[in-house]
């Protein structure tokens, strides 16, 4: 029989690793992975991070009292819209605490597009906001149009404005769907699929792409109208508002739904601006804020509408607020092709764009909310500073502000209210 | 225009104004009372943040924290750009004027470099938490085998022969975290 001595240790080859580890890590200057006993609350739990908190409000986040716990959602969580990690400070079903943990779709588009030519810009801000493409490439196009002072021709201006309520009218429609299915509805997502498919198919039908259209140039559009493509918006016109309305039925009075949306995330309007919430979300709760009535651009001075805006700012009203907007699109597609004038749809501009030192600043209402650019010209075929602000990145400020003592089940269907798309958010 | 050079006479320098929008210079360090005023004087009300940036000039110039304000009393967005020294970029934070600067401000800190006195939330927000350097900065190179790409030689930055490793180094070790 072997008697073990519990005085000498031999010691754990895992743990001679760690230190070598950590003698490599101070030689180049690194934070230690494991800080000074007792400086950290709870250090061999699940999900805390392996070094010392960074900030005040890391350290409130990540300090775990009696009977709390941390929860990782994501980065691959199903509904989680993307690639983001939501770190849920929980006790037993009750949320305490939110920390978003961004940066795993980082691209460095900003970046990228101060080395690329002003006409190349507006294919790598595609894949930004995936579901609302054609609004990526339009804030940029009107920025580099006031930097070069180069004017649009008006029916481009009208194509650009057909295009981009087409994109809203897909893109708020999938969000119904994602919505349902955040709850457990399978069905409505399909059918906003079948009516985003025949969107997709118009737009493709204008610019020979199916999703990263690269369809606006710097001063107008690449393509003109074809007769396919307004064969096929007649016959999507045609029943559209009949799809609409099913999708519709299917979720409004849905009794599950009512119940999991109704005072469900409610954000005031107050809050809302303060944390720099735009878009539907905005409106939703009670700030009648649009780009399209606020700034005008574009041909929007030209057509009639009016900002609508919910009371009650809880997820119900984000989703009432969708709706309401896809049917104003609509009508807004409808007065644009009515009034859509004759004529080139692309002004003179030569292949490498240098405009004379300056700085312009684009801003407009994409699904998301206000998305802008702000670019700097030093004269030369680059843009010196291109700066990108993205409506979803700014609203995800919104959930941890206002998920404490709800549900963890609720987490997610509250961010799919708010629409993220992480594209979009981590740039 | 009238009102704001009334208001913030001592403050502002370069009005500037185009098509549609109002700009002005600042110094860094009167951020807070410059934008508190705009934000709550209430014959100006600029009541939204709509963006905030970093812009680097380079080194050797400054760095500038610009942002951009909206107004439902005036027709023109509102650029405030707040100069920095680029040795010392350091600058009140303005989430307590808006909540939602947090996010500005972990994005300029993470790509810039840019450090905002008073912010309880200051850590990287695209890149990992041990990363230490900033991408946006307009002396960063990438160390990287771009060199060996097919493209190589278009790009100033895939021709390793002309950089100037020595600035990158004394760039970088300036540039660390305080």
């Amino acid at each position: 029989m072997t008697t073990i001595d519990r005085d000498t240790r031999i010691p754990d080859p895992i743990e001679l690793d760690l230190a070598e580890e950590e003698r490599l890590r101070a030689a180049a200057g690194l934070l230690p992975v494991r800080s000074a006993a007792g400086e950290y609350a709870g250090f061999d739990q699940v999900g805390l991070p392996d070094r010392p908190p960074q900030t005040e409000r890391e350290r409130e986040v990540y300090t775990l009292e009696e009977g709390e716990m941390l929860v990782n959602m994501g980065p691959q969580h199903p509904s989680t819209h993307g690639v983001m990690r939501l770190v849920v400070k929980v006790r037993g079903e009750i949320i305490v605490d939110i920390d978003p943990v961004l940066g795993y779709l980082h691209r460095g588009i900003e970046k990228l597009c101060e080395n690329a030519t002003y006409t190349t810009v507006l294919t790598y801000v595609d894949p930004m906001d995936y579901l609302s493409t054609m609004h990526n490439e339009h804030a940029p196009a009107i920025a580099f149009e006031k930097l070069y002072g180069v004017e649009v021709p008006k029916r481009a201006e009208y194509i650009r404005a057909l295009v981009v309520e087409l994109e809203r009218v897909s893109s708020h429609g999938l969000m119904m769907g994602f919505l349902a299915l955040d709850m457990g509805g399978l069905t409505p997502i399909l059918y906003a699929f079948i009516n985003r498919d025949e969107i997709v198919d118009i737009q493709s039908a204008i610019s020979g792409q199916r999703m990263l259209f690269n369809f606006f140039r710097v001063g107008g559009v690449n393509f003109d109208t074809n007769d396919e493509f307004l064969s096929r918006l007649g016959t999507w016109r045609s029943r559209v508002m009949k799809n609409i309305e099913m999708n519709e039925r299917m979720i409004t009075d849905n009794e599950i739904f009512r119940g999991r949306t109704i005072g469900m995330g409610i954000l005031s309007g107050a809050d809302a601006i303060s944390l720099g919430v735009t878009g539907p979300n905005l409106r939703a709760s009670g700030v009648a804020f649009d780009v399209r009535k606020a700034h005008p651009y574009s041909i929007y001075n030209e057509l009639e509408f009016d900002v609508i805006t919910q009371t009650s700012g809880d997820s119900y009203a984000r989703y009432l607020q969708r709706i309401a907007e896809i049917k104003q699109s609509i009508h807004l597609i409808d007065q644009i092709v009515d009034k859509m004038p004759h004529g080139p749809v692309q002004a003179q501009v030569p292949g490498i764009i240098r405009p004379k030192p300056g700085r312009s600043y684009a801003a407009i209402e994409s699904p998301r909310g206000l998305y802008s650019v702000y670019a700097i010209s030093d004269g030369g075929p680059n843009p010196y500073r291109f700066r990108m602000r993205d409506p979803s990145f700014i609203s995800l400020q919104a959930i941890p502000k206002i998920m404490p003592g709800k549900l963890v089940a609720d987490t997610m269907a509250v961010m799919a209210s708010f629409d993220p798309v992480m594209g979009g958010v981590d740039k | 225009m009238r009102l704001l050079t009334e208001r913030l006479a001592t403050d502002l320098r370069d009005l500037w104004t185009d098509e549609d929008t109002v700009e002005f210079q600042i110094d860094g360090a009167r951020n807070i009372e410059v934008l508190r005023l705009l934000k709550e004087a209430p014959e100006l009300d600029f009541f939204m943040l709509a963006d905030a940036a970093a812009v680097d000039y380079g080194p050797g110039e400054r760095f500038e924290v610009v942002y951009h304000l909206y107004s439902s009393k005036h027709p023109a967005w509102l650029r405030v750009r707040a100069h920095l020294d680029r040795g010392d970029p350091i600058v009140p934070t303005v989430t307590g004027l808006w909540e939602g600067a947090m996010f500005h401000e972990r994005e300029m800190y993470d790509m810039m470099g840019i450090v905002f006195e008073g912010n309880r939330d200051l850590r990287r927000i695209y890149m990992s938490p041990d990363y230490r350097s900033f991408p946006q900065r307009r002396d960063f190179v990438l160390p990287d085998d771009a060199a060996d790409s097919p493209a190589a030689g278009v790009n100033p930055l895939e021709r390793p022969e002309t950089w100037d490793l020595a600035r990158f180094r004394d760039a970088t070790d300036t540039s660390q975290p305080r």
